[in-house]
């Protein structure tokens, strides 16, 4: 187990510095100045130059990276201020360090995609198991359409009609907002009530029809029958033996899937107007903020490598067949 | 250039709102042509006043009284993204400069009247100001008992440093006007100091002069008689001495207004309380009716709207700041009677204008052809109709003085939809027919939608046009290089202050033309730039204002440098409980210093 | 909630087959097993028909397919093509605020599915013309991203060793990658290098874009399917058999291996078709895809959103039919991998 995360973590180090080095790159390919966010009116070349000054910019691009990632582990002075490590730097557009602004922003993005994969991985297993247990009755059909045609749907259309229906045509609830669950756990739970709900609609439905077609998959296993045949229980082998060996395909894609609403969920975020990491990025790229953009872009990796790890680790300990190592 | 706070959203060219013209509340007929039901829309004056200077009795506080008001409560500001600074040094923008109201004072501020009238009175200072010299020599004196937040009180000390840091490194967001006429244009001025106050140098006598605690003098080495309306900057508050933390000074200034930040939640929410130490003897603009005000962001336009137009519970004591209801949004609200009676109108001081690099279309003959080809009013609907602007004749906003209401030499107004035979006409005449003309435009969705509907009108007319989109964020700085590579593109623009001075100068004064600066058509004429000249020098307002008219008429007519589109409006909604509001002409936004809550 | 994540669980069982076959590599890929007698495609076809359902959601499919490449014929009929800007010339249709006048959305004998605010295009028109835009877009990149995933996948799976490990590890790279804000901030950055910056940005240049970096970003399932798939094959016999007989590495992949992954190829194919359009849709929807005037279903979406209180048909329309499109190609899929694979048998 230590030599499994060991050889993951420094696997997933070695991609997270490509992935700033590529960033870094790219962002300096683009034919856009920084500069010109933070000019007055009549902005000239001169006047330009001192802000490029100001931000650092007029370094070899070599430099500037280098001393972002030196930052990263040892921390910098900013004329704004001591930035401690882990430093990401002070965006540009907001004179704030990075690493505040995203850990500002992150509770919202935690309680909106951990709030949501509760409910949608409850109700999506367990109607997949249903489904799956009456294969071929009323129920079955009913819920295989159902989640066949809401998995099908998109947040920016749902969302709307969703959003239209409850709050502004009817005013049943208020706009979807965010509070700290710590000021206001009923403000926190009614205010992305909405966001959860549509985005349950959707992922419930495609772990619906996941676990439906996992579990049937499963039932047909030679071991499954064998069990069955030795005379075992009916909800015993299809709770211990099918369901166990349903799960891997389906945490394959929950890593997947929580990798990339950890690091922003852009869509949902603006259709509610929301303001997490999702909103952040996107500022981030519109603002020409290098910073930001680095900070966000290496959250969101990092979350999408921390989950692909948590996945194969669960992958031993749901299919024993599987030696990490 | 700065792009306001909303860059994203549908203004672009901003400059700090300071508006002259106000809009009765009288209700006047709308000129335009075209059938719409905007007749509610308050109507400009015909013609606006010069901006009054005012004595040191106009000068003294309390501000005048505001019917009905009460004391107590706090309203709640719904905003879209966060103050893009807080040093006043740094804010041109008109988000900040509406907190600025609240926290900052200056030397000067304008002061309003019911009918939007402005007068330019002392604020800290006792008077607008004495010039001597023929207006090349300001003198200021201190009112007593101004004090900042700590209780420390502000000498002429603390208005030399207010000056001084502004030639500092750090300071690049704010405007230029003051120091470049105390030490020289462009960025030259930063050489004078070029580390600000902070290694103990300072600005010359002879340039700036503090003989005691309560005076303060400025010398120029010309007339410049819009020096108490340029003081009344947001950028040019007070920014005391000892209390200056440089880059820091951006979260977190020292209050001298009426209210004190009392919590910043960087990006999130800020709450302002009660500044003790501020009295309303000293304030001749601000009343202090509510005990704090609570401004949270991350609410886009649509959602403001909404929330307000809901108007439930904390909305009810909801105003925006620099926020307006959301295109999308104006059908809903205008039409409903309780939430159109919750909104304020009015102009604001953005004349957009298609303009015409005449270092690549050098013959008046398609310039002109091209101005009557474009349909104004469709132009202007997916920047919000009727209720988001008005087609424009002439290249001065209603809210400048010496605006000529009706002055139409193009057409614009009369014919909304553009005159194609015309512009096929002259374009025949320049023998130019299948010109083809790059247009550059900024990559959002209205500015796309202006692009195909200014593209389809041009190529009726016998253009070709090559349509270049342009990243939003640095759009001004493409189109303001001299070599842009474009011949036709939008840009708006805003006075800083009630004059003409500050439009025709840096739109049309050839003499600036370099990278960057805001001479987007390239104009370079000598009559132009002489007049100009002149016109600057002439201290006597009134005269001015009508030498500006003449020069103005000129460049529309005679050389036609830009394609006049429209004129941008102001449509703001408020919650039931607020109290007082009003349309501020000087910020063309709600005038947030008279705000109070009825229960 | 995101656009290809979702659509990546849309089709979870073919991508999670090939996912934990990769992971549990002493599991035998089932999918090649009966291919014995007749043809695997023979079979493959009779089940098919077989299923009504897949039959139906296919000709569904076909039909949004030749309806989008019939756009202009079906335009030519209808009388109205999509750049008009009807409401304009004819003042009546939009009322002051921009939007359309008459029944809700500006439905009529005229325009079929209302007229577009502000500008007053046809809107059944730039529907169709939006789909258009999709498709053509969505197919190149599903094919450029199959082509690119089988390739490393087959080369990585069949070379094993260094070639493998770096293969390997490029793939988890760009599977770190955050798509999304990848696809915002890489999207001006390859738009500028094929521009310069005074000539107007071609619509092919805005597809080539979009064409580059989604195919980037949309070969690593394949990769990984195709990958796992060949290693189990590298050791069957006939490989073996053909090695032996001296055939080069080039025919072996080639005439051995490759016509063995027809099947799992096209499944994951058309379950990458539908991701593609949705990514292509995400694009639009935040405002980086393709400009106006070039219709697009994404952008009908952005400006809906938008709008959608006070004109809700605008959003109806492009949003069933993606409902529709995607329900069918969903139900293609599930049909097509039960006549391939009839052991999961629904």
């Amino acid at each position: 187990m230590l030599r499994f995360l060991i050889r993951r973590l420094s696997s997933a180090f070695v991609i997270l510095i490509l992935i700033s080095a590529f960033t870094f790159l790219i962002f300096f390919a683009a034919p856009r100045d920084p500069a010109v966010l933070a000019c007055g009116k009549n902005c000239t070349e001169a006047a330009k130059d001192i802000i490029r000054d100001n931000l650092g910019l007029n370094d070899p691009i070599a430099q500037q990276y280098w001393e972002f990632m030196r930052g990263i582990v040892m921390g910098r002075d900013f004329s704004v201020g001591r930035c401690d490590a882990p430093c990401l730097g002070v965006s540009f557009n907001t004179d704030l360090m990075v690493w505040d602004t995203i850990v500002d922003r992150l509770p919202l993005t935690l309680s909106l995609s951990l709030g949501g994969l509760v409910i949608f991985l409850t109700l999506g297993l367990g109607a997949g198991l249903m489904a799956a247990a009456k294969k071929g009755t009323v129920t079955d059909k009913t819920l295989s359409s159902m989640s066949l045609v809401f998995s099908s749907m998109q947040i920016y259309f749902l969302g709307p009609i969703v959003l239209g229906a409850l709050v502004f045509s009817s005013g049943i609830m208020e706009s979807p907002r965010y509070v700290p669950i710590t000021e206001d756990p009923l403000g926190w739970f009614t205010g992305l009530l909405i966001p959860w709900f549509v985005m349950a609609l959707i992922f419930t439905a495609q772990y619906t029809r996941m676990s439906r077609s996992s579990m049937i998959e499963q039932l047909q296993e030679e071991h499954v029958r064998t069990a069955r045949a030795k005379g075992m229980s009916r909800p015993y082998v299809f709770f211990r033996y099918a369901w166990r060996g349903s799960l891997i395909p389906i945490v394959t894609i929950l890593g997947m899937d929580l990798g990339a609403l950890l690091g922003g969920a852009i869509v949902t975020e603006m259709t509610f107007s929301l303001a997490g990491i999702g909103r952040l990025a996107v500022d981030a790229v519109t603002n020409i903020d290098l910073p930001l953009t680095m900070g966000v872009m290496l959250i969101g990796a990092t979350f999408i490598l921390m989950c692909n790890v948590v996945v194969d680790a669960a992958y031993a300990y749901i299919d024993p067949r599987v030696r990490l190592g | 250039m700065r792009l306001l706070s909303t860059r994203r959203a549908r203004t672009a060219v901003v400059a700090i709102a300071v508006g002259s013209l106000a809009l009765t509340a009288c209700g006047g007929d709308s000129d335009s042509q075209t059938k719409d039901d905007s007749k509610t829309q308050d109507d400009a004056k015909e013609q606006s006043e010069a901006v009054a200077y005012g004595d040191a009795e106009a000068s003294k506080g309390p501000a005048a009284p505001v019917e009905g008001s009460r004391e107590g409560g706090t309203i709640r500001v719904y905003q879209q993204t966060d103050f893009s600074h807080l040093d006043p040094g740094q804010i041109y923008v008109s988000d900040a400069g509406l907190l600025s109201v609240l926290i900052h004072r200056g030397l000067t501020t304008f002061v309003e009247d019911d009918e939007g009238g402005l007068t330019v009175v002392g604020d800290i200072a006792t008077d607008s100001g004495t010039p001597s010299e023929g207006g090349k020599v300001w003198t200021f004196t201190l009112k007593d008992g101004i004090k900042d937040e700590d209780g420390d009180p502000i000498d002429s000390g603390d208005v030399r440093h207010t000056v001084e840091r502004l030639y500092a490194k750090h300071i690049t967001d704010g405007p230029t006007y003051l120091q470049q006429w105390l030490s020289g244009e462009g960025t030259k001025y930063r050489e004078a100091l070029p580390e600000g106050p902070y290694n103990g140098d300072h600005l010359p006598d002879d340039v700036l002069e503090t003989p005691d605690d309560k005076t303060v003098v400025f010398k120029f080495d010309t007339p410049r008689p819009d020096l108490p309306q340029a003081l009344a900057m947001a950028g040019y508050s007070i920014v005391p001495e000892e209390k200056d933390t440089k880059e820091k000074y951006d979260q977190k200034p020292t209050a001298i207004g009426p209210y004190k930040i009392d919590e910043v939640n960087s990006g999130k929410n800020m709450k302002l309380v009660r500044n003790d130490e501020w009295s309303a003897e000293t304030d001749p603009k601000r009343h202090a009716f509510v005990d704090g005000w609570d401004i949270t962001f991350n609410h886009d336009r649509v959602d403001q709207s909404k929330r307000l137009a809901a108007d439930r519970g904390d909305a009810k004591n909801g105003i925006q700041f620099s926020g307006a209801v959301d295109t999308s949004q104006i059908k809903s609200i205008v039409s409903n009677e309780e939430t159109n009676a919750r909104t304020i109108k009015g102009y604001a001081p953005y004349v957009w204008q298609l303009n015409m690099n005449m270092d690549r279309i050098k013959d008046k003959k398609i310039r002109d052809a091209i101005t009557y080809a474009l349909p104004n009013a469709d132009i202007l609907r997916p920047d919000g109709g009727s209720y988001g602007g008005e087609p424009a004749g002439g290249l001065l906003a209603p809210t400048v003085p010496g605006y000529e209401k009706g002055y139409d030499p193009y057409g614009k107004i009369e014919n909304p939809q553009g005159d194609i035979e015309k512009a096929k006409e002259l374009l025949k005449e320049a023998g130019a027919e299948g010109q083809s003309l790059v247009y550059g435009y900024a990559n959002v969705p209205h500015r796309q939608e202006q692009a195909i509907i200014i593209e389809k009108a041009l190529e009726k007319a016998g253009f070709e046009v090559e349509k270049k989109e342009i990243d939003q964020a640095t759009y001004y700085e493409r189109v303001g290089k001299v070599d842009n590579g474009l011949d036709i593109y939008m840009t708006g623009w805003g006075q800083d202050w009630p004059s003409i001075s500050t439009v025709i100068p840096p739109l049309y004064d050839g003499d600036q033309l370099a990278d960057g600066s805001a001479v987007y058509s390239h104009i370079n004429d000598d009559k132009v730039n002489s007049e100009i000249d002149r016109i600057l020098k002439i201290t006597d307002p009134e005269e001015a204002t009508t030498e500006w008219q003449k020069l103005h008429r000129y460049i529309v007519e005679e050389i036609n440098p830009a394609a006049p589109l429209y004129f941008t409006k102001q449509l703001q909604i408020h919650g039931s409980n607020v109290g007082g509001a009003r349309y501020s002409s000087e910020k063309s936004y709600i005038d947030v210093s008279r705000l109070f809550l009825k229960s | 909630m995101t656009s290809p994540p979702q659509a990546a669980t849309a089709g979870n069982d073919t991508t999670t087959a090939g996912e934990s076959a990769s992971l549990t590599e002493e599991k035998t890929d089932t999918t090649q097993g009966t291919t014995a007698g007749r043809s695997p495609g023979q079979l493959m076809w009779m089940r098919f028909k077989r299923d009504r359902t897949g039959v139906i959601a296919g000709c569904v499919v076909i039909f949004f397919f030749a309806i989008a490449a019939l756009a202009p014929v079906v335009g030519w009929i209808y009388g109205k093509d999509p750049y008009t800007f009807y409401g304009l010339e004819d003042m009546s249709l939009l009322d002051p605020f921009g939007y359309p006048t008459g029944s809700p959305g500006g439905v009529s004998g005229d325009h079929w599915f209302g007229v577009e605010p502000d500008l007053g295009r046809d809107v059944m028109m730039q529907l169709l013309y939006g789909m258009r835009t999709s498709l053509y877009t969505a197919v190149p990149v599903t094919i450029v991203s199959v082509i690119l995933g089988v390739l490393l996948g087959l080369v990585g799976g069949f070379f094993g060793g260094k070639t493998d490990y770096w293969i390997g590890r490029v793939t988890d790279f760009f599977m770190a990658l955050p798509s999304q804000l990848f696809l915002i901030s890489t999207m001006p950055v390859v738009v500028a290098l094929f521009v310069a910056p005074d000539k107007e940005t071609p619509v092919y240049v805005r597809f080539l874009a979009m064409l580059i970096i989604l195919s980037f970003l949309g070969w690593m399932g394949m990769a990984r399917l195709v990958r796992s798939a060949t290693l189990s094959l590298r050791e069957r016999e006939f490989v073996e058999a053909a090695k032996v007989s001296g055939a080069s590495r080039w025919r072996i992949l080639r005439k051995e291996l490759l016509p063995n992954l027809y099947t799992p190829i096209l499944v994951q194919g058309t379950l990458m078709l539908p991701m593609a359009i949705l990514s292509v849709a995400f694009l639009s929807y935040v405002g980086i895809g393709y400009t106006e005037p070039t219709p697009d279903w994404g952008r009908m979406f952005q400006r809906a959103g938008e709008i959608y209180q006070d004109n809700p048909v605008y959003m109806l329309f492009p949003g069933i039919a993606m409902v529709i499109f995607i329900v069918s190609f969903n139900l293609l899929g599930d049909s097509v991998r039960d006549a391939i694979d009839p052991k999961a048998g629904r």
